[in-house]
């Protein structure tokens, strides 16, 4: 394969980059929403959950019929239903075995090629990892306004709005788009997961894929999935820097057993290697929205902050009575991480 | 190699202030290049081999400052694209600009480096969105580029790892946001002061009013507020921890 420099991975007719007009939706007619339903590769195939959440949303405020866009072969049949609970009206399904894997560029002119036969007035993925990566390359494509990472969308007839949060969640911004098709990523997480109308039915169409931008992968490996995720936990008890005794991590851990929380941390811990990537909160991590966010010895630099300000009550520990974390905590303890995390598992234990 | 790396200026996050509402303040904030973008830079100058670094923004005239440090940290030149025309640009317009630039200005380079995304907006789009302008491959999320008989990068997907073959001329955008690098030496200061950072506006890219900057943006901001999310700020003295602890506890509500 020959790599795809001048444009030879513009799609099927090998347009050079020229080609953008061709994909001229900015129709008056556009109608519906287009959703690119990720899915989690493994024995069992099934949705990344942000794309059954933006499913029911689509459904609730956009007007018009929904469509789904999955890419893979066979064994995404068991998918096809659980699509139609979730509010897929039609399905295209482009089927190739070399779909399975993900190729930004084929997926991108598949379903910029979707569009020009459906012309969507929105089209809609989650903001995970690939749909930011493929979101971006489609809007190009499409010649569409994008907002990425929303956290809530709503509809004023065909056109959205797009709310999404700025400047590491000190201000939050509400977009539009000015044409059609009207693209957004969607954080995960941000709207509730939907209940399964089962026995929903809708239409499957098979597409095949005629071009021949794939990627040369030489490797590819899952990374287990840890089993704690931080971003799904109630209440937090967050680490950082102030802790100095690699013993206090076992004690959170024990505290966050008790509380029937999780242990995360700030980048601080992470580059010490005391704990996996996972659980770092932040701008460079995970955002986080937990009903209780404790923070042990954290300052509260504005890259941590964009992760934890969307928790309902933060209550932070510094032995910094100025500590730059103050202002953005709930309740501010001036005190020693160790000795009340110490505290805490005691007094957990005999409650 | 020739290497273009496309990089921005971006409030220096370390020293953002906000006011008693919650807003960010603004004015007399230094800015600095993009820690997403300075990795990237570093990156493309370990590549590099014999061919030139460029570096290139868009942004207004102070933006130089962002293309000095690209100079200090080993580029070897750098062209600041900046027009009132393209004020106000989307991730749209900016990458359209920034295309515009290659094709006119670079059109023989092998590869382009953006950092992953820029710390005060992100957007993350530009690095996929220039790479579909030029038609050419992307690589997002690169933990590691590696040059052998052929070039070869790690993208992290956070819940797969995987090794890909680049192809030259395509667009990677890297994740990290800083590298133990070595500090500029004075030679590099020197080096960097002697060189002419150049100067394009819309005409030189052959570009005019409507396609960048607001008019040539696809999403407009109808309106920014504060996120309102107000914190009592209550502080307590935890010297004991036991009081410390009490406050915790009825706020898990055990
Ligand atoms: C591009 C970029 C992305 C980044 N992304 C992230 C990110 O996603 N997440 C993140 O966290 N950081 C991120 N950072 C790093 C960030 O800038 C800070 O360096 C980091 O958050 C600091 O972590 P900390 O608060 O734990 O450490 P410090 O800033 O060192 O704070 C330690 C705190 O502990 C207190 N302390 C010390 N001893 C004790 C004690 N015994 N008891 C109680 N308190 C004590 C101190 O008073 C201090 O307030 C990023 C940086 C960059 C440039």
């Amino acid at each position: 394969m020959s790599g795809c420099s001048d444009g030879s991975c513009s799609g099927p007719d090998r347009l050079p980059p020229g080609m953008l007009s061709k994909y001229d939706l900015d129709l008056p007619t556009a109608d519906g929403t287009l959703v690119w339903l990720e899915v989690i590769r493994g024995p069992e195939p099934r949705f990344e959950a942000s794309s059954l959440e933006i499913l029911d949303k689509a459904r609730s405020i956009c007007e018009g019929r929904v469509f789904g866009a999955v890419f893979g072969d066979k064994e995404l049949k068991p998918l096809y239903d659980i699509a139609f609970s979730y509010g897929v009206d039609t399905l295209y399904h482009v089927k190739d075995k070399r779909l399975v894997q993900f190729h930004p560029e084929a997926y991108c002119d598949a379903i910029a090629e979707l569009s020009a036969r459906i012309a969507p007035a929105a089209i809609l993925m989650g903001a995970t990892p690939r749909g930011r990566e493929l979101a971006p390359r489609l809007a190009a494509a499409l010649g569409a306004g994008l907002t990425a990472d929303c956290t809530d969308l709503s509809a004023d007839g065909r056109r959205i709005l797009m709310t999404r949060p700025a400047f590491g969640g000190n201000l939050v911004a509400t977009i539009a788009c000015n044409g059609f098709p009207q693209m957004a990523t969607v954080r995960p997480g941000a709207f509730p997961m939907p209940r399964a109308d089962v026995g929903r039915k809708g239409t499957v169409i098979y597409r095949r894929y005629l071009g021949s931008a794939f990627k040369n992968i030489v490797s590819s490996e899952p990374v287990e999935a840890e089993s704690v995720d931080i971003s799904k936990a109630k209440i937090l008890v967050s680490l950082g820097n102030g802790i100095r005794d690699r013993a206090t991590v076992d004690l959170a851990e024990s505290v966050a057993s008790k509380l029937g929380g999780a242990v995360s941390c700030s980048r601080a811990l992470v580059d010490r290697g005391w704990l996996p990537q996972s659980r770092q909160v932040g701008q460079s991590g995970r955002i986080v929205s937990p009903d209780l966010y404790l923070a042990f010895g954290i300052s509260g630099s504005v890259q941590h902050k964009a992760g934890m300000s969307g928790s309902k009550r933060i209550v932070a520990v510094n032995k910094d009575p100025d500590a730059p974390i103050k202002e953005s905590a709930d309740v501010f303890i001036i005190g020693d991480a160790h000795s009340v995390l110490k505290e805490l598992d005691e007094r957990l234990d005999s409650n | 190699m020739k290497i273009v790396v496309a990089v921005k200026q971006v409030p220096d996050v370390s020293s953002v202030q906000t006011d008693d509402s919650g807003n960010i303040v603004r004015e007399g904030i230094p800015s600095v290049l993009n820690p997403y973008c300075e990795y990237a830079v570093y990156m493309a100058c370990r590549l590099k081999g014999d061919g030139p670094v460029t570096a290139v923004t868009m942004g207004p005239p102070q933006a130089r400052g962002a293309l000095l440090r690209c100079l200090e940290l080993g580029a070897d030149e750098a062209y600041l694209i900046s027009d009132k025309a393209f004020a106000g640009s989307d991730a749209f317009a900016t990458s359209k600009v920034l295309s515009a630039f290659v094709r006119t200005h670079i059109p023989g380079y092998d590869l382009i480096l953006c950092g992953k995304q820029a710390s005060d907006g992100d957007t993350a789009e530009v690095p996929a969105e220039l790479a579909c302008m030029l038609g050419v491959q992307q690589f997002c999320y690169v933990d590691e580029i590696v040059a052998g008989d052929d070039l070869r990068v790690l993208q992290n997907y956070r819940d797969e790892k995987r090794i890909c073959v680049v192809p030259l001329r395509s667009v990677i955008s890297v994740s990290k946001g800083e590298c133990n690098r070595r500090l500029p030496s004075i030679n590099d200061y020197l080096r960097a002061a002697d060189v002419e950072i150049k100067t394009l506006d819309k005409a030189a890219l052959g570009l005019d009013e409507q396609s960048a900057g607001v008019k040539g943006s696809k999403t407009r901001i109808i309106s920014s507020r504060s996120s309102g999310v107000e914190r009592s700020c209550v502080t307590i003295d935890g010297t004991n921890p036991s009081d410390a602890a009490d406050v915790i506890i009825k706020e898990a509500g055990m």
